[in-house]
């Protein structure tokens, strides 16, 4: 009896080893000594991944999405970094691991595509090599077979003659197809967690709405998890199963995709919707821009970051930061005066009789609707 | 077009190269934009949509047809008349940091313009920069002495946009103005732009591949495909009922905030082929879903289908 029951145990991985979530990042902080002083790009930061999920990272340009992703991966320089926390990845500590077996998570179980495909190829390499590396190093294919293998890549991504493909150089390509290629490279060895920064900034919206749905199929076809980083949330809207809005190296917001859209309470959140221009926005309707720029993370102020540009405002919030609480199951945000609720609406309708301008901006919007 | 045009393109061509290794990144492209409106010029990296822009502000010579300014072929004009012409006629480019010489101050560079045409003394010349950088939201004391490499991608550009205001021009080519910065700066520089061409009475040419953002700053869109327009009309109409479908696809492909709507359709399949051989009749047909045989044969001529709604397509929509 007792023998059939591990033997079941063996055939079936218990029901938690299925659950448990793929990546855990738990109080992640990763500053870097500049000459500037330490600048702390990541401040802590919890997050869970489940398998053959997608988290969309949200940021401007400054909060420490890229640094993020670079801390779970472990690509961050030897020198002058300081970096705490823990990224549990399939079960392992990562931070644990020594570069020489954190070089046989990379690619094999986690890959990167980065931004900018022209600057991450290699420019005097063929892409043929440049798809075939992996192959036959980390998954030990002879030459033939990781050939044939790098032409089913590249044609699983949407590129037109994969085989003669194979010989060009990546000058030789247009914006869209070397992003295809940098996925075609990512995806080569199967791995468990694709990361995508900003895989789609820099190219038409066209060639975007191509490259996105590549990601898209990739990603159900192998049951891979994706965590896809960028500045627009109009490019998560459809393609993540829950989002993570980072502010100033921290997250200031986290919900399903859904509860983020429907009812966002953390000010950042919404001032990022409100920025992104829509077609069906009335003619002449003024985009309600976030005024200012994200903080230099040398000296990020005491209390909340984003204070200075929120239209929320009040005096608690330069002084205290607040705390990123769960305000309904799997919500969180950081925020006293958090949007829709009674004290919300009063910081708000103080802040516009005093003239602010976030309040203003938003004002403004809603008159010329 | 019955208002007075302050710019018309008539017949535009471009040519690169020599010979067999000739492209035509325009070929005869040809439009209007009366004064004090925004004409928004969309399309795909490749479709020509920049060498327009850099032919109406003549920083580049056309090979063939006409660019007229307040009613002057600005091709006829001597060198000398023309470089002072183009004073009325500035650009505003994709790259925000690499536009502004990095070894310089700002407010240096917001002053060039007039240090070049002189007229003012130095102190006079100091004071206009400090305004205009007031005006577009800087704080000359604060950034006047900084240099390029010190600020971010969001204010670069509006030091870009100041620098081509310094010599009050009439016409302002924005050339993908935001296509390199984050969606909540890119906003702010919109906002910008809108409020400038009320108070400086501009006319623009905005430059873009995101339809989105044009609908935002543009009072008509012109598409364009591989150096050809393929519709030209009013902002609203082109999106509510576009009718070439490559203007369709530039619809769709624009990223909706709304996780509950689907993702539209498959997106446009395929590259936009190669401008140095392009497709026999309509120059679309090869990616078009709509796509029969006189397509092939019979390039489809700029139909006006309504009031001042112009369409290059055998099958627009409305007629399917």
């Amino acid at each position: 009896m007792t023998k059939s029951r591990s033997g079941l145990a063996a055939a079936f991985p218990a029901a938690t080893e299925l659950h448990d979530p793929l990546l855990e990042v738990v109080d992640l902080a990763t500053s870097f000594q500049t000459p500037r002083g330490l600048v702390r790009a990541v401040d802590g930061v919890s997050l869970t991944l489940a398998r053959s999920r997608t988290l969309g990272v949200v940021g401007e340009t400054g909060s420490g999405k890229t640094v993020l992703i670079r801390s779970i991966m472990g690509l961050l320089p030897r020198h002058g970094v300081q970096r705490s926390g823990k990224v549990i990845f399939a079960g392992r500590d990562l931070g644990a691991l020594g570069e020489r077996d954190l070089r046989r998570v990379w690619g094999t179980e986690m890959a990167m595509v980065f931004q900018d495909p022209m600057t991450a190829l290699n420019p005097v390499v063929r892409i043929g090599r440049q798809l075939t590396e992996s192959l036959r190093l980390r998954a030990g294919l002879d030459r033939k077979a990781a050939i044939e293998t790098a032409v089913a890549l590249l044609e699983s991504v949407g590129i037109a003659s994969p085989r003669e493909r194979l010989r060009s150089y990546p000058h030789e390509l247009s914006g869209g197809m070397r992003q295809r290629v940098m996925i075609a490279i990512a995806l080569a060895c199967g791995p468990k967690l694709l990361l995508a920064d900003e895989p789609t900034t820099g190219l038409d919206v066209t060639v975007q709405a191509q490259v996105l749905d590549v990601l898209g199929t990739q990603q159900a076809e192998r049951s891979m998890a994706m965590i896809l980083v960028t500045h627009d949330l109009g490019v998560v809207a459809t393609r993540a199963d829950s989002i993570a809005v980072m502010y100033a190296g921290r997250v200031v917001e986290s919900a399903s995709t859904a509860v983020i859209f429907d009812s966002a309470k953390m000010p950042y959140t919404e001032a990022l919707m409100r920025s992104i221009p829509r077609l069906d926005a009335p003619p002449g309707a003024r985009l309600a821009a976030i005024p200012g720029r994200p903080p230099d993370l040398t000296t990020v102020p005491t209390g909340c970051a984003f204070a200075p540009r929120c239209a929320y405002v009040t005096e608690r919030c330069i002084h205290e930061t607040p705390p990123l609480t769960e305000s309904a199951p799997g919500h969180y945000h950081a925020c006293w005066n958090p949007v829709g609720s009674p004290e919300g609406e009063q910081a708000f309708s103080t802040n516009l009789a005093k003239g602010v301008m976030a309040a203003v901006e938003i004002a403004q919007r809603e008159v010329r609707k | 077009m019955s208002e007075q045009a302050l710019l018309s393109v008539e017949n535009l061509v471009v040519d690169y190269g020599r010979r067999h290794r000739r492209v035509q990144a325009v070929s005869g492209v040809s439009f209007a934009v009366p004064e004090r409106q925004t004409l928004g010029l969309v399309g795909e990296s490749g479709s020509g949509k920049s060498t327009t822009g850099r032919c109406v502000s003549f920083v580049q010579r056309p090979t063939g047809g006409t660019v007229r300014f307040a009613g002057t072929d600005l091709s006829t004009l001597p060198a000398r008349e023309l470089r002072r012409a183009r004073t009325k006629l500035q650009m505003v480019f994709q790259d925000p940091i690499s536009s502004l010489n990095p070894r310089r101050k700002v407010i240096d560079i917001v002053a060039e313009p007039l240090a070049i045409w002189g007229g003012v003394n130095r102190k006079e010349m100091m004071r206009r920069a400090a305004d205009m950088l007031e005006a577009v939201g800087m704080d000359p004391a604060v950034t006047g002495n900084r240099r390029p490499g010190e600020l971010s991608g969001g204010q670069c550009q509006r030091i870009s946009v100041a620098r081509a205001l310094m010599l009050e021009p009439a016409l302002l080519v924005c050339d993908e103005p935001v296509s390199a910065l984050d969606v909540s700066v890119q906003a702010q520089i919109l906002n910008l732009l809108t409020d400038l061409k009320e108070r400086y009475g501009l006319t623009m040419l905005f430059i873009a591949h995101d339809l989105a953002v044009v609908k935002a700053t543009s009072d008509r869109v012109a598409v364009m495909y591989l150096g050809k327009l393929c519709e030209l009309g009013p902002v609203e109409d082109l999106y509510l009922s576009p009718q070439h479908p490559y203007s369709a696809a530039l619809v769709d492909a624009v990223p909706v905030p709304d996780p509950r709507r689907p993702v539209a359709g498959p997106p446009l399949s395929g590259d936009m082929p190669s401008p140095a051989d392009p497709p026999s009749g309509c120059r679309f047909r090869t990616r078009c879903p709509f796509a029969q045989d006189i397509c092939a044969i019979e390039e489809p001529p700029l139909e006006e289908i309504a009031p001042g709604h112009l369409v290059a397509c055998h099958f627009p929509t409305s007629s399917r």
